[in-house]
């Protein structure tokens, strides 16, 4: 893979190289390498200087916030690990990276898995986990040869196994490659399949911090969350609360995002990629000065901040700054900003049918406002896109939505209606312009 | 319901005492720990809709019908998962609740097929009944359904239909927690998701039936009752099976003199939910061909003929009489399905004889953990408590009463040489028999019968089941009672209970259950 890096064109925020300082580098992925470079000197910091409960201040004090979507304060995540169970405890990874439009994550198992590594290992030794699994995306075959990789060269060098370091801390860690499922990225449907399971999500509570996998207590986190901690670890978790944008402190709801980000652009643009920034960055300088903006001729007609599950902004509306709060306040989400584009030669019915399919194929099975429920909007979708659909039809849509959402188990049917909503309010007119003259629809049951 | 009664709240002490209760539609509804709040809602008998909740399986919380608002909470909440917490305040009424409600009824609907005329579920089904409660009236689903697979065999006794199912997975857990045989899994995913067979395509479990009784749709049903009958035509008696000496509490049903099916009927002290599908199945004695529907006589030339219950006792006290006379002792030999009252008769009858009463009952080897135990003789245990020996042997006896093959089986009949029989089939009367008399098999009668554990259960007769109008074995003893002259003769049914009571020998018995049968059925 070749790396996307690329001169800062003048005038661009730079790119500020944390997770990816490794990325580009010949063999990064390998431990002669990396090692020179600062690989396991957090780890080794850690365990010859830290406490357990001093890492985990550390990453309180950092405000780190979740990068796989939902954006919960790891630290405080951490926290809820009873450490005194007398359990084994696990750290699981969630590397099951198959939100559409997203490979962030990719980059960092490829090309720095070592950084991955290190990272589950001192979230491990800060929870008092003795087993790591690393839950790969099974269509990321190089990540799991990587990380085998890594993991392999890691217990040769006794950065891995009993006795790290010379240490007391023993830790065991493995890859365990998912079957396709973009379900088993739901933090407690990966734990079901990483027990054999059907990838059918958990009720919460109880929640995995205290019954995760095999019962026992299990701190989940994504990828990226972990790659930050041996920065954390290294320069402290103030020095990481500085980059960033800060909490608002008019609103207690409104934490900031602090650190730095990797951040992608798919789609019909000019050059997509992925890159880290410090947060703050807008949206549209995302799209138009790292992605290059649309293509030639093209115009821009919708961008979803991150994967497919968030509502879609329109061009007027990217001057927001990528954050968890900013994208909140104007009705949207960071999710994992990774900013899918569409451009005006893209129709909105058929983009819905589409995101409607995949989430209705998806669909776990399990609970039915959302097994029955996505499909049945797909249908819908179809309908109006042959010309067949009726004002009522909209309406169906609407009352749908209201049906669906926060109605199930897990939030893969929140995901959904989220986009579907804000691209049927925003765009409308394209949907109304579709459909046939209006013919009752309702028939007896 | 069946979840016990949480014990009262404590006394309310110093001002921050838990009081374990929670509010439910305004109403105050005590707790124990550990509970959700459909189980304490249940508790005290307010009806929250469910389909993939069962209080005997792990919670599932997939079906999302039972959805009610929590104060302070902007989602609505499966109440069958949420914990019940100190001060909660749930509404099942508002209108959140009954939006939430009617959302998932009419998601359930949109790709079922809506077959009610040909569905033998109709009548006792779910859909139906909450569609009616809280369903829309009119299909907003104008889309095609999605198709899946119908008329599966689940083995040789379930039929499984897939768009139907509403993929609760009551089935799934049933085989995964109580038999723990997993010969059912889900499969796919979405819309398309269905019940699969794992393994060689039949259930290893005898109890596999129950899953029919358990669906609340009309996804999984029985091969033997499919398309027999619809529900509203039937009568449902509450009873006993006696296909072991386990005494599983059961709902007949029949319908104009044949016995339709049987069902499990929940008892928390002896089968819980379920019986197994041996005993389910054990019924084609009832419905036999070959039932005695009234006394016969042996004529001279070794033909049979019917004859009046009057002319079939006369000829049955002479019999008797002459047996008395002849000095040998008369044995009455009884099947081990007999009720308490039924054995005590025969007991006395054997002493008017001056005989012995004795008892047979098949004994298998298919005992489980779980119902199923080997003694095979209904009320063997209230036969031995009576005093009766138990016989494996052949021996001679006057009076042979034998209800079905199994307790006494043939070899016992031929070797009795009894001259009055009382049997329930003509293929059950000995060639030895010159006088016979139908006999009431368990569908047909009011009997008490004593199960493994000495718990004293009472038998019900369905109005429907077998032939009309049998006189009762009780009644017939007592007219040969009185026949033979015996001081114990002149008892009804109600004097023969009255007595069983009165005997030490059966104080030890368990008889709570026969002073308070019927525990509500539990709707599964």
């Amino acid at each position: 893979m070749t790396t996307p890096a690329r001169a800062p064109a003048a005038g661009r925020t730079p790119e500020t190289k944390v997770l990816s300082a490794n990325f580009g580098v010949p063999g990064s992925w390998t431990l002669p390498v990396v090692r020179p470079r600062g690989a396991y000197q957090a780890l080794e910091k850690a365990l010859k200087t830290l406490t357990p409960a001093q890492v985990t201040a550390e990453v309180k004090t950092s405000r780190l916030r979740g990068r796989g979507g939902a954006g919960f304060p790891a630290g405080v995540k951490w926290g809820f690990v009873p450490t005194s169970s007398p359990k084994t405890k696990y750290v699981v990874c969630n590397a099951d990276e198959s939100e559409p439009g997203t490979f962030k994550d990719r980059y960092l198992m490829e090309l720095d898995p070592h950084l991955v590594l290190e990272g589950c290992l001192l979230a491990a030794y800060a929870v008092g986990a003795s087993v790591i699994y690393i839950y790969v995306r099974g269509e990321y075959p190089l990540s799991i040869a990587r990380l085998e990789g890594a993991m392999a060269e890691a217990r040769a060098a006794g950065l891995l196994g009993a006795k790290i370091l010379g240490s007391s801390f023993s830790c065991e860690a493995w890859v365990h490659p998912g079957a396709g499922a973009y379900i088993c990225g739901e933090e407690t449907g990966m734990l079901e399949s990483l027990e054999g399971k059907r990838g059918h999500p958990r009720i919460k509570p109880p929640f995995p911090a205290v019954e995760g996998a095999f019962a026992s207590p299990t701190l989940i986190n994504n990828v990226e969350t972990l790659a930050h901690v041996p920065w954390i670890v290294i320069h402290g978790g103030a020095a990481f609360a500085k980059q960033g944008i800060p909490p608002d402190p008019a609103n207690p709801r409104a934490v900031g995002s602090s650190g730095t980000k990797l951040m992608g652009v798919s789609g019909p643009v000019r050059t997509p990629g992925v890159w880290e920034f410090e947060f703050g960055i807008t949206l549209r300088e995302l799209v138009y000065g790292y992605g290059g903006g649309p293509l030639p001729g093209r115009t821009l007609k919708a961008v979803i901040p991150g994967g497919l599950s968030m509502p879609v902004l329109t061009d007027a509306e990217l001057d927001v700054k990528m954050g968890f709060d900013e994208l909140a306040k104007v009705g949207s989400g960071l999710g994992t900003a990774c900013a899918i584009v569409m451009d005006d030669t893209c129709d909105m019915v058929k983009a819905c049918i589409n995101i409607a399919h995949f989430f209705a194929d998806e669909s776990c099975g399990q609970c039915t406002p959302c097994r029955e429920g996505c499909h049945w909007m797909e249908k819908i979708f179809k309908r109006i896109d042959a010309g067949q659909g009726t004002p009522a039809d909209l309406d169906l849509l609407a009352s749908l939505f209201g049906n669906i959402e926060g109605r199930t188990i897990c939030a893969l049917a929140d995901a959904a209606v989220w986009p579907l909503r804000s691209i049927l309010k925003k765009f409308r007119p394209e949907f109304e312009a579709r459909l046939a003259r209006p013919v009752a629809v309702v028939g007896a049951l | 319901m069946n979840t016990p009664l949480p014990p009262a709240a404590p006394p309310a002490a110093a001002a921050p005492a838990r009081t374990n209760t929670i509010s439910v539609d305004g109403q105050v509804v005590a707790f124990t720990p550990g509970q959700t709040v459909i189980q304490a809602a249940h508790a005290v008998g307010i009806d929250v809709p469910h389909y993939c909740y069962h209080p005997g399986l792990s919670i599932a919380g997939n079906c999302r019908i039972c959805m009610v608002e929590l104060e302070g909470s902007g989602k609505p909440q499966v109440s069958c998962k949420l914990p019940c917490a100190e001060g909660q305040k749930i509404r099942t009424q508002s209108p959140l609740a009954l939006e939430a409600r009617a959302g998932v009824m009419e998601m359930l609907l949109v790709n079922h097929p809506l077959d009610c005329p040909i569905c033998d579920q109709a009548g006792e089904c779910h859909l139906q009944e909450y569609s009616f409660a809280f369903g829309q009236g009119a299909s907003r689903a104008s889309t095609e359904k999605t198709h899946l697979p119908k008329n599966v065999p689940f083995g040789a006794k379930v039929v499984y239909d897939a768009e139907r199912c509403i993929k609760c997975t009551l089935c799934v857990r049933f085989v995964d927690e109580i038999t723990q045989t997993h010969e059912l899994a889900m499969g796919g995913r979405s819309d398309h998701e269905i019940v699969i067979m794992t393994g060689k395509g039949e259930f290893t479990t005898p109890y596999a039936m129950n899953i029919i009784d358990l669906c609340p749709v009309g996804a999984l049903t029985s091969r033997d009752f499919r398309f027999k009958s619809r529900l509203w035509f039937m009568d449902f008696t509450p009873t006993l099976c006696t296909g072991c000496a386990r005494g599983c509490n059961v709902t007949l049903g029949a319908r104009t003199g044949t016995l339709m099916r049987l069902e499990p009927r929940f008892n928390a002290d002896v089968n819980r939910w379920w019986m197994c599908d041996p005993g389910r199945l054990g019924y084609g004695h009832v419905n036999s061909s070959t039932r005695l529907a009234a006394p016969r006589l042996k004529q001279k030339d070794g033909t049979w003929a019917d004859v009046t219950v009057e002319a079939a006792l006369t000829a049955a006290g002479a019999l008797l009489r002459e047996a008395r006379m002849s000095g040998g002792g008369g044995d009455v030999l009884c099947d081990g399905n007999l009720g308490l009252e039924e054995l005590l008769l025969a007991k006395d009858l054997a002493a008017a004889l001056k005989g012995q009463a004795r008892f047979a009952a098949a004994v298998g080897t298919d005992g489980d953990a779980l119902l199923i135990v080997n003694e095979k003789g209904a009320n063997a245990k209230g036969a031995e408590a009576l005093g009766l020996a138990r016989q494996s042997a052949p021996a001679p006896a006057v009076v042979l009463l034998v209800e079905e093959d199994a307790n006494v089986g043939k070899a016992l009949r031929d070797g009795s040489g009894a001259k009055l029989v009382f049997a329930s089939d003509a293929a059950h009367v000995p060639a030895s028999a010159e006088v016979v008399f139908p006999l009431p098999t368990f569908a047909e009668k009011d009997a008490w019968l004593v199960n493994v554990d000495g718990r004293v259960q009472a038998l019900c007769a369905s109005p429907q089941a077998g032939p009309q109008g049998l006189s009762s074995a009780v009644e017939l003893l007592d007219e040969l009672l009185t026949e033979l002259a015996s001081p114990a003769a002149g008892r009804t049914l109600a004097d023969a209970r009255a007595a069983l009571r009165a005997l030490p020998a059966l104080a030890a018995l368990t008889w709570t259950a026969v002073e308070a049968p019927a525990s509500a059925e539990v709707s599964a």
